[in-house]
């Protein structure tokens, strides 16, 4: 593919966005179910990815801070990734619109780096509403106790730091993250606000 | 707390670039090139393959198996159990995949082939790459 074209179709699913998530995109022909829920929203998703470097997927959200139902189609596209012995790195653009509306639509960029002791990422989203335009911003850091091998349990003791332009004001929580398989689960708390992110993979 | 956050994001990205100057190649465990010997292969070939597959493990893998020939892969990125999953899940389509074993630790993955199958190791990188990992070399051991 020529580099215009290239990045005529990065630009283009750009332009489609929601949150950024463990492992955005799967291997070729995978399949990923979703389920979301913090202070600000719940969503349950579906993705599918043709090849690992892109998926594309629909999102039923409830946004609990403007009362809001929609159902969002959603992308992301791997912009780079890097693999050595030890880790991997990785940048994806995300982007996702409302079928409400087409004054709710998101997009930004996400990444992250792992070995198998640390994992570390980051995200910006741009989030457009009828309401109010705002950017939420998200870094994860995390460590494991002990290296799993495969088909064990995997536990990952994190930390995450979000903020959005609405509140303006960083929350920094730990959350624990689980996996074994197919399955993933995230949990954490912050002012009484559960944080839960739970993934099957197939 | 901006301050830590860009502080942060400095440790990370000049930790990623530490580990990734020296992980490419500075995980090489030397017993890579010892060749160590499996007792069960009438014959072996190797491309790339850094390190030999430990005694144990493989004496397991194979402890099942007969008429095969086992390709031993040396993979990139294959960093958690999460990601790795797809590999499997793709071999096991293919009828001549007897058998599939991961390991995270070497980063290395066990295939038991059908002694028939003619194995293609631009194939088996195809099959890696569709999963995001970059399969660097590997061994065949016929049992």
């Amino acid at each position: 593919m020529g580099i215009f074209k290239h990045l005529i179709f990065a630009i283009t699913l750009f332009m489609l966005s929601d949150l950024a998530e463990s492992r955005p995109v799967s291997w070729a022909g995978g399949s990923t179910i979703m389920y979301r829920t913090n202070s600000m929203m719940s969503s349950y998703l579906f993705h599918y990815s043709p090849t690992y470097k892109y998926s594309i997927g629909a999102e039923y959200v409830n946004d609990k801070y403007f009362n809001n139902h929609f159902i969002n189609l959603r992308s992301t596209y791997l912009l780079d990734r890097h693999n050595t012995k030890i880790s991997q790195r990785n940048i994806y653009l995300t982007g996702g619109i409302s079928t409400k509306t087409n004054q709710d639509f998101s997009y930004g960029i996400h990444g992250d780096w792992e070995t198998r002791r640390i994992f570390s990422s980051f995200s910006v989203i741009n989030k457009h509403t009828k309401e109010k335009n705002y950017t939420e911003n998200e870094f994860q850091l995390g460590l494991a106790p002990y290296l799993g091998e495969y088909n064990d349990i995997h536990t990952w003791v994190m930390l995450k730091a979000k903020k959005n332009t609405i509140n303006n004001d960083w929350e920094i929580y730990p959350f624990i993250k689980l996996f074994q398989g197919d399955y993933l689960i995230e949990v954490g708390s912050k002012n009484s606000h559960w944080d839960v992110h739970f993934i099957i993979r197939y | 707390m901006y301050k830590i956050l860009v502080m942060f994001m400095v440790f990370t990205v000049s930790s990623v670039s530490a580990m990734e100057k020296s992980g490419g190649h500075g995980s090489h465990n030397h017993e890579s090139h010892n060749h160590e010997s499996h007792n069960h292969s009438a014959s072996e070939s190797a491309n790339g393959s850094d390190i030999a597959f430990p005694e144990k493990m493989f004496s397991e893998f194979i402890s099942d198996l007969a008429n095969v020939q086992i390709v031993i892969v040396d993979v990139n990125g294959m960093v958690c159990d999460f990601c790795a999953r797809g590999i499997e899940k793709v071999l096991y389509t293919d009828d001549a995949v007897k058998k599939v074993r991961v390991s995270l630790e070497l980063g290395k993955v066990l295939i038991a082939y059908v002694s028939s199958k003619k194995v293609d190791f631009e194939e088996i990188k195809n099959i890696f790459l569709s999963n995001g990992q970059n399969a660097t070399g590997y061994i065949i051991k016929k049992i």
